[in-house]
């Protein structure tokens, strides 16, 4: 039996494999552009039925904004976010369908980087439902008093959050290979997203929703990524918003990475 | 010659399923070894667990003198994998492809540049390099899947059911690159095809699997002699007939023939065929029309399973 030296086992994230697995993403995005037609559209069309059902609450006092297209903006393009990362792993869903993943987990290099190049695509794609939202809330009538920085913490927040629900749903996908599998994935962010304070104001809440949208973590990720929008940039509503997006991607990676290595086993 | 994939005892099950059933393989350096089997035997299954795409639930595995569990990252430096269907992306061109292909294995842009170059010439596909895979047919698909596998330049070359679905032309023209790889690089090539001449041509050595078990191993000239010696028809006139036969039993065991013809198997193959010409010509037979056929690798397959393999629907495992 010949023997060949070579390193043990493939360790760390190499970024060059991160880097070709997420051009990729983007290349496929751009030959398709009608895949992002469901993560734009839908955000779009959400911000424009919840500022036209909820616009008059604004004249209630203490609703937290004069504005309603201040309040849904961020609420709307975080919404956005979750499907594009949701969709960053449908596509890994698709590669395991096709064979195409096979392909790359025959890199020598770590599967990490599989995994990180993913997560990139999904980010990025996060900035397009943002851009959406953005641009039709100003043609609503947006005030943005925060400006560019208030923006650019949008982006980073949907960023940070498409991550979040990438790296949950390829939990699920490298488990189960198919697309359908992520239904459960789409139910969670629902479901977080919708007791929370995306609509109205937490004191507008009562009994046990009020206590669940007190308690979501996602009421924090929204506490971050209206601000600039709604009052200023401070960092008492920032730093919680930083401990979630650590806490949900740490959590995230852990168990995508998990089930990243079980497979084939 | 030294071994370069070795198995032992290896078995891969699917919940109650046996998909792999204790297989002990050895393939030599430089060597092209044919894996063949019916669909549903474990090819497949045996392949990807070759690759370091699926675990075995026991047994072991060493590809190049390293276990394919637990120094899987250095198995995948030295192999070349084109898997069935060539799971190849639609959207992307031949050109993307060779480049993610590279970066995967560490080859620089310049290199991956040059390299991607010379291999899409090769295989024929300088002209539809920019072109989106969704334009190609099957058999462009399976030669740009062959390029993609060669880009680190593997010393051992997977090849799963590379010609399913390929018209006559484009399963030639895969031979011939298959065959150049071997002689001329020295490539170990391990392949699985349920076609007995694909076998035939490329194979120097053979392992038949059936329902996750070898059957037959060894080199399919010694295989087919060892099953039997092939079979001489005679056409005779029919007045001849039984006397014809007569001839024949003495050169061997009488075969099954249809009607109007006789058949033995010959003992000592073409070297005595002149004899039993002679033997004929003494008897005052006049032949019509004679022929010999050696035994196929389809004749060892029905001897190890009872079945034949020849015909089988094509299809996917």
């Amino acid at each position: 039996m010949t023997t060949q030296t070579f390193s043990k086992a493939a360790s760390g994230v190499s970024l060059s494999i991160a880097m070709a697995v997420c051009r990729r993403g983007v290349l496929r995005v751009l030959s398709r552009p009608t895949l992002l037609l469901p993560i734009v559209f839908m955000p779009v069309i959400m911000l424009i039925s919840f500022t036209g059902a909820f616009g008059s609450l604004t004249r209630i006092e203490g609703y937290g904004s004069e504005n309603i297209y201040d309040w849904m903006a961020p609420y709307v393009a975080l919404q956005g976010s979750v499907f594009a990362g949701v969709f960053g792993s449908a596509s890994t869903a698709e590669d395991f369908e096709t064979g195409f993943f096979d392909r790359l987990l025959l890199t020598p290099g770590s599967r990490s980087s599989i995994l990180l190049g993913t997560v990139l695509v999904s980010a990025i794609r996060s900035l397009f439902p943002t851009v959406g939202v953005v641009v039709v809330a100003l043609l609503g009538g947006l005030n943005l008093s925060g400006g560019l920085p208030a923006i650019l913490l949008l982006a980073a927040a949907s960023a940070l959050m498409a991550s979040v629900f990438c790296l949950f749903s390829l939990a699920i996908v490298y488990r189960f290979k198919t697309i359908r599998s992520l239904m459960i994935v789409q139910l969670v962010a629902f479901t977080s997203f919708f007791m929370t304070i995306g609509q109205v104001p937490l004191e507008f809440m009562t009994g046990w929703l009020h206590q669940v949208a007190r308690f979501n973590p996602t009421t924090n990720v929204l506490r971050f990524a209206r601000q600039g929008f709604l009052d200023g940039i401070t960092w008492d509503l920032t730093w919680p918003g930083i401990v979630v997006f650590a806490a949900a991607n740490i959590v995230g990676s852990v168990l995508a990475f998990r089930s990243l290595r079980r497979i084939g086993s | 010659m030294k071994t370069v994939i070795e198995t032992r005892d290896l078995v891969r099950k699917f919940g109650e399923i046996v998909a792999v059933d204790g297989i002990d393989l050895s393939v030599s350096e430089g060597e092209v070894f044919g894996f063949l089997g019916p669909n549903g035997a474990g090819k497949s299954t045996a392949i990807r667990m070759l690759t370091t795409l699926l675990h075995p639930t026991s047994g072991e595995i060493y590809v190049s003198g390293f276990n394919v569990v637990t120094e899987a990252a250095d198995v995948r430096k030295v192999i070349g994998v084109a898997l069935q269907d060539a799971a190849i992306d639609p959207l992307m061109t031949a050109n993307e492809l060779i480049r993610l292909q590279a970066v995967l294995h560490g080859i620089s842009r310049s290199e991956a540049k040059k390299k991607g170059g010379e291999l899409l010439e090769r295989v024929g596909l300088s002209g539809a390099a920019a072109r989106r895979v969704s334009t190609y047919s099957g058999g462009m698909r399976r030669r740009l899947d062959l390029a993609l596998s060669l880009i680190h330049e593997p010393r051992i070359l997977f090849l799963d059911e590379p010609t399913t679905g390929l018209d006559p032309t484009s399963r030639e023209a895969l031979w011939d690159e298959v065959k150049r790889l071997n002689t001329e690089l020295g490539t170990t090539v391990f392949l699985t095809t349920q076609y007995l001449e694909e076998a035939d041509q490329l194979a120097h050595k053979i392992a038949i699997i059936d329902a996750g078990r070898i059957v037959r191993q060894g080199i399919p000239k010694e295989l087919k002699e060892n099953i039997s010696s092939p079979t001489l028809r005679v056409d005779v006139e029919e007045l001849d007939l039984i006397r014809a036969q007569d001839v024949l039993d003495s050169f061997g065991d009488r075969r099954p023939a249809r009607e109007g013809r006789a058949a033995v198997g010959l003992d000592g193959g073409a070297t005595r065929l002149a004899e039993v010409i002679r033997a004929l010509d003494e008897a005052g037979i006049s032949v019509e029309h004679l022929e010999l056929d050696a035994p196929s690798l389809d004749d060892v397959f029905a001897d190890a399973t009872g079945r034949r393999l020849e015909g089988v629907e094509e299809g996917n495992e």
